[in-house]
């Protein structure tokens, strides 16, 4: 008799049933009916048509060539800004060294058609930049003019990325045991010796896994590209997908497309992944040793104050200006784009359907937050407590983030042009789409507090005369509290800021927060956007607190 | 074999380890599994409450197979090495959780739990978290919660092994006087054989993951049945029997006998046929215990260690044992040396 060996595990493998079905039917069977549109040919037939047509084509080869280069570019100054400050962050105590590190971890939850509207606010040709710069000058002309250009994608993309870097490298480096350089210190090595024989090979794999990690962010943008590439010049793999399938109609292409931008997602996360299991195995987490170390000499103290300057120029003077700007125009302050929002006052252009993309956004947003939740926790005590199979199960998990949610979109586009669907069926679509985004997040959440959780406790109830299911819910479940509400509050935020897959599935009669924001700024309306982002940068200031506030909380085990 | 008590007959095998392991524990018994870590102690417990799955053989506790008997419905309650108390919970909601597995009504748990914390010499922490608790504190409330389950068999894994030595010792005394009241079977495992020695009913040596050998505790360490257990059990000293013992029989074999049953002489000792004599061993070093001096010697190159109650004026000094105290071993066989 086997069965106690199967009771718990059992148990264990029902919590995983329904996001396993959520992901097979949501996830894998879109994705399936994508890419097989990669190999039909138009006769309706299987064929290799699509796939050799869009890689012969020059045009296609050129979008290609200009997404990796763009990204490997923007990854490429996002490291060499971000290394002097993770540097000095890590090494020096100065003044606002907290405000910088915490700042830094903004881009983190930020969804990017705020990226957009900040760059665009404060960057533009008549942003807060060039209007500060043309008064104290006296200028006739704006003199900053990078909009629609690659210098406005790779600037954006620097402004959203650099502060992923420089926080993931000074946090592991702030972990550091510094009494190994203490020691090669002893043993006669010089102080740039000992910075490139024994701290940079240690910050090596972090370096790498920030890299890789922001490598796939500027590879798979989308609504930077969207908005400030300015045209079919500047035109990523993501936005040709959309444009094929959205505006083209070719469906065949697009998933051809699709099939080169999820081989080179993958790639980037197998890097991504085995860098990140080098970090966790590399070196002991050491309490941060705060050393009171002050910048030395002029050059120190001239590079902390750059550091902060460039960090609340990049991170937090966009997100500044969208508030401002919300309320402030040059005819001085006004309340009425929030009244139009709030149907107070009858509203022009695209503001008429904002009130309603709000409700939609938090209902949205809601649903999503919860099943995503109930789901991921589901998914993560199967994961934690199963004996065989983890990887194969976590990897399951987190394989909707191999894929661009313009991809995940397209899937959905496909589907909904087949069924002949009411407004009521669109949203249940894009609830779908956000949940499949949401989930991976989720349990990102949620697994590593679930690893804090020693399997004694449950052992223990279980000598105590507990099934596994009352174990579960009366001792792993509350102790997951505050880690559920924080992947919650995170799939939130992810939904309310989802912008590709929504426009890419959506027809136009659905609304939500982010696509009214674009239509806006795509008519100009940008104080309208502005009212809308800064509802939009409430939610993520939400999320930032939580996430803050949950980091500093250790849990006594 | 035993008809009351637990019966274990267990069968594992794990990567690179294979558990074969057979004893009895009877009813009423405080018994201590020892062994070196990696031995299968805290596997076999683990085997014991069903929480890890059982390859071949039986358990069997007061006549009723528990092989195929889910964990919760087993009655065996374990207190862990790291005691696994509930955070989220306080002191009182912890041993009342088993409590409430069992529905008992509120007014009879608060009574139920008042009575455990008693038991366990901390009246008046039912509102504290584990978080504020010490170390001894938490291993007495992890304790009441598992008598709170009612067990019909109690599992202790190292239980204070986490602890300081002074707690040690009273936490272990406590242990012993609880068990007394209650007079729950107990299988209490430990890698320190004094703790196991001072406070066993029966002592169960375990090596490689099989049984070497399991009785009371003086007879383990008077009548240890394998040398491992003779020397795992207590200081003692080794040598190859060839060098006293002449007999053809015992060339290949070790003889073994204890520190303390060695006489040391202050002259060269007679013949006297009862004991072997060895003299002009070399005192190394001596070291001062409080109640005895413990020496090391060097006796024809061989180490050995003795105690006496003074410290030994030169440097060599000559010394006796009883034949009657001295084991000899050879191969698997253990006999005293003939008289």
């Amino acid at each position: 008799m086997r069965l106690r060996e199967m009771e718990q595990s059992r148990f264990y493998q029902h919590l995983a049933v329904p996001a396993l079905l959520v992901i097979t039917l949501f996830f894998l069977v879109p994705l399936v009916i994508t890419l097989s549109s990669a190999f039909i040919g138009p006769g309706g037939g299987f064929s290799l048509a699509p796939i050799t047509r869009v890689f012969t084509d020059p045009y296609i080869l050129r979008i290609m060539r200009f997404t990796l280069i763009q990204a490997s570019l923007s990854t490429l100054t996002s490291l060499v800004v971000a290394l002097g400050g993770a540097y000095l962050l890590s090494s020096y105590s100065f003044r606002f060294k907290r405000l910088i590190l915490a700042l830094s971890a903004v881009p983190f939850v930020i969804p990017s058609i705020l990226v957009v509207l900040g760059f665009v606010i404060f960057f533009g040709n008549n942003g807060f930049l060039n209007t500060a710069l043309m008064k104290l000058f006296s200028l006739p002309e704006p003199p900053v003019r990078i909009l629609y250009s690659y210098k406005a994608i790779i600037l954006a993309h620097t402004f959203y990325n650099f502060p992923i870097i420089m926080n993931l490298v000074a946090t592991y480096a702030m972990h550091l045991d510094r009494r190994l350089e203490a020691a090669s210190y002893t043993l006669g090595a010089s102080k740039a010796k000992t910075f490139f024989a024994i701290t940079l090979p240690r910050l090596l794999p972090a370096i790498i896994s920030a890299s890789s990690l922001v490598f796939l962010f500027c590879f798979s943008s989308f609504a930077i590209i969207l908005v400030l590439g300015g045209g079919p010049r500047y035109t990523t793999m993501e936005v040709e997908i959309y444009r094929q399938a959205r505006m083209v109609g070719n469906t065949g292409a697009a998933a051809a497309l699709s099939l080169f931008s999820i081989a080179v997602t993958s790639l980037m996360l197998i890097a991504y992944n085995r860098s990140q299991r080098r970090l966790a195995k590399s070196e002991a987490y050491l309490q941060p040793l705060f050393l009171e170390k002050r910048p030395a000499g002029l050059v120190g103290r001239a590079l902390a104050a750059l550091y902060t300057i460039i960090t609340l120029l990049f991170v937090l003077a966009p997100i500044i200006s969208v508030i401002v700007r919300s309320v402030y125009s040059s005819s001085g302050f006004t309340l009425r784009w929030y009244r139009q929002l709030l149907n107070v006052e009858r509203a022009t252009s695209h503001m008429g359907s904002a009130l309603t993309a709000l409700v939609n956004s938090l209902l949205i947003a809601l649903i999503v937050s919860f099943i995503a939740v109930s789901l991921g926790i589901g998914l993560a005590a199967s994961i934690q407590r199963r004996r065989r199979g983890r990887g194969t199960l976590e990897l399951l998990g987190m394989l909707s983030m191999t894929v661009s949610s313009v991809i995940i979109g397209l899937g959905y586009f496909l589907i909904a042009s087949r069924l002949v669907g009411r407004a009521s069926l669109s949203y249940t679509l894009v609830v779908l789409a956000h949940l499949v985004i949401a989930l991976p997040f989720a349990l990102r959440v949620l697994l590593p507090e679930y690893r804090k959780i020693p399997a004694t406790y449950t052992n223990s109830a279980r000598t105590l005369g507990s099934t596994p299911a009352r174990a579960f819910f009366a001792v792993e479940l509350p102790l997951l509290k505050s880690a559920m509400v924080s992947s919650a509050i995170f799939a939130f935020a992810i939904s309310m800021g989802e912008f590709n897959a929504t426009l890419t599935l959506a027809s136009s009669t659905i609304v939500t927060l982010p696509i009214v924001m674009y239509r806006l700024i795509g008519s100009y309306n940008y104080q309208g956007a502005c009212a809308l982002g800064t509802i939009l940068i409430a939610v993520s200031a939400l999320v930032f607190i939580a996430t803050t506030a949950t980091k500093g909380k250790k849990h006594a085990y | 074999m035993h008809t009351s008590g637990l019966v274990c007959a267990l069968g594992a095998s794990y990567e690179e380890f294979t558990l074969n392991a057979q004893f009895a524990v009877e009813e009423g018994e405080l018994a201590c599994i020892i062994g070196p870590s990696g031995c299968g102690k805290s596997t076999t417990l683990q085997l014991i409450t069903g929480l890890l799955p059982l390859k071949e053989g039986s358990i069997t506790l007061f006549g009723n197979d528990l092989t195929s008997v889910p964990v919760h419905h087993r009655q065996i309650a374990m207190v862990f090495q790291e005691y696994a108390l509930f955070p989220h919970m306080s002191v009182a909601e912890n041993i009342a959780y088993p409590l409430k597995l069992r529905h008992i009504k509120k007014s009879q748990r608060t009574r139920r739990v008042d009575e455990l914390l008693s038991l366990v010499s901390l009246e008046g922490y039912e509102k504290r978290k584990s978080d504020e608790l010490s170390g001894g504190e938490k291993q007495r409330v992890a304790l009441a919660r598992a008598l709170a389950s009612d067990p019909q068999l109690l599992l202790l894994d190292e239980p204070l092994s986490a602890l300081d030595a002074k707690l040690r010792k009273h936490l272990r005394e406590e242990i012993r006087r609880i068990h007394d009241e209650t007079g729950i079977t107990t299988l209490y495992v430990t890698h320190d054989q004094e703790e196991a020695l001072s406070i066993a009913d029966r002592i169960i040596v375990m090596h490689e993951g099989t049984v070497m050998q399991s009785g009371k505790a003086e007879e383990v360490y008077h009548a240890p049945n394998s040398l491992f257990v003779a020397t795992f059990i207590g200081e003692g000293n080794t040598l190859p029997a060839h060098l006293l013992h002449q007999d053809d029989e015992a060339r290949g074999g070790v003889i073994f006998f204890r520190p303390e049953q060695v006489t040391v002489h202050a002259t060269t000792p007679g013949e006297y046929l009862p004991h072997l004599a060895f003299s002009d061993a070399t005192v190394e070093s001596c070291e001062f215990q409080g109640g005895r001096y413990r020496l090391h010697t060097r006796w024809q190159g061989h180490p050995i260690v003795c105690y006496c109650d003074r410290r030994p004026r030169t440097t060599s000094i000559n010394f006796s044992v009883r034949k009657q105290d001295i084991l000899l071993f050879e191969g698997t066989n253990s006999k005293n040396l003939p008289r």
